[in-house]
């Protein structure tokens, strides 16, 4: 989205400036899907703090030619929450390491609105955007995520792929309005 | 695994999820490096996949971020470490963007408000100059209403018309009145009567059997104007008097008189 290359080298000169700034790019985003898998505040923020220590200590792992920054934090996010979910989740079904079994039951007080999605996903069909939010905000698998939603697991790879496409039309015709707003100015 | 496996099977969404097992990711970052065509789809989906995430951004409270720099401090304490402090232009795009729209938005407000300015302006223009008709036609039917008094008065076959000739005193006056017995209307046209100073005034009288009994002063800014009809008149006179007229004429200044028929 911006050019991050040169915080991102400072963040591996162990420029605490860098991480603050980059902190300050990514954290809305991440703690939001820490959140929604994790449905407890307390939890969310020291799994966020802890995502960003690790940004830290691991900042040399990260390699740029590989993917984008957000996409490394985002892992780096899911999988910390997924380890905690495990440990804490007495239904834990080892087979398969599936860790959302009943997890809708559990009564975990959160506020409602930060389960809610915003932005271009909230225009996508219902079954593409049920899709999206298991596998991206929910964190399961694609394995589990066509069980969660009890169709083959083709059809859900279809349902991704659909409402990717879909999105991505929705992302150029945002900028390609916004150039044209700014090409007025 | 080859390419079009990799497009058509959506292994890249699931690379990008961090869902792939170690030997899955190889063999994507393998292919990503040599084929620009797919990398530049799978950079495509990265950023989609970033403005989904923060689309749903939540901020963190504000702990977070301290307790995180504490804990790299006091983690790093040892290190001795020159912090640069770069003046980064750090300000996020969609904010920029956000700006400019406020400031589009801001720029047609203040078109539109001059817009507006103007059109009120106009608007007052155009009130004043309505008031401004609107006198000038009260006047005009003002004056209309008078001259077809007068006319009417005048045209009438039952009005007799007398003149009143200057005497020594004032041999160039000429009054000429018309008179209606039975509308019982006088009307007078002093076009011809010298001006006076200040201080004095025509008055106009009627004498009945012998005494002079008042008609009105006569107007010095008009040239046509009724006085009052007396009955049983039996000549009609004009007399010079002090300003604003008298209670009785002052004979020695009579300067015309007419006999009534």
């Amino acid at each position: 989205m911006q050019d991050d290359s040169r915080l991102i080298q400072q963040l591996k000169d162990k420029d605490e400036r860098a991480l603050s700034l980059l902190y300050d790019n990514y954290s809305g985003a991440i703690y939001s899907v820490i959140l929604k898998m994790i449905k407890d505040e307390g939890k969310a923020q020291n799994l966020l703090q802890d995502t960003f220590m690790t940004v830290w200590d691991k900042a040399d792992n990260y390699d740029a030619s590989k993917g984008r920054f957000y996409t490394w934090v985002y892992r780096i996010a899911k999988n910390k929450t997924l380890n905690v979910l495990r440990k804490t989740d007495p239904l834990i079904q080892t087979d398969d390491f599936s860790v959302h079994t009943n997890k809708e039951d559990d009564a975990i007080s959160i506020e409602s609105e930060y389960l809610e999605l915003n932005g271009a996903i909230t225009t996508l069909e219902a079954h593409h955007k049920e899709a999206i939010e298991l596998v991206y905000f929910k964190g399961l698998t694609h394995k589990e995520a066509h069980q969660e939603m009890d169709v083959p697991l083709g059809t859900f790879k279809s349902y991704v792929r659909q409402a990717l496409k879909q999105l991505r039309t929705t992302y150029s015709k945002t900028i390609s309005v916004l150039l044209l707003i700014l090409n007025a100015l | 695994m080859d390419k079009k496996m990799l497009l058509e099977n959506g292994l890249l969404a699931q690379y990008v999820l961090g869902e792939l097992n170690a030997k899955d990711r190889e063999q994507i970052e393998q292919l990503l490096a040599s084929d620009a065509e797919l990398k530049a789809h799978f950079d495509q989906l990265e950023a989609d996949f970033e403005q989904l995430g923060q689309d749903n951004a939540i901020a963190p409270p504000a702990a977070v971020k301290s307790q995180l720099l504490d804990a790299i401090k006091s983690s790093a304490s040892n290190d001795t470490k020159v912090v640069h402090l770069q003046p980064k232009n750090n300000t996020k795009w969609y904010l920029g963007i956000a700006a400019s729209i406020a400031a589009f938005l801001l720029a047609g407000s203040f078109w539109m408000y001059n817009q507006l300015n103007d059109v009120k302006q106009q608007l007052q223009t155009v009130e004043s100059n309505n008031t401004e008709l609107n006198t000038t036609i009260e006047v005009l039917n003002k004056e209309l209403q008078d001259t077809n008094t007068f006319y009417t008065a005048i045209v009438n076959p039952d009005t007799e018309q007398y003149i009143l000739k200057g005497n020594d005193l004032l041999p160039e006056a000429k009054v000429v009145s018309y008179v209606n017995h039975k509308t019982k209307s006088v009307v007078i046209n002093t076009e011809r009567l010298p001006k006076l100073d200040a201080d004095h005034d025509y008055q106009m009288w009627a004498d009945v059997e012998g005494e002079m009994i008042n008609m009105g002063v006569i107007s010095k800014d008009k040239n046509l104007m009724t006085m009052a009809y007396i009955d049983h008149a039996e000549s009609l006179n004009i007399t010079i008097e002090p300003a604003g007229g008298n209670d009785h004429p002052t004979v020695e200044k009579l300067v015309t008189n007419v006999y009534i028929n």
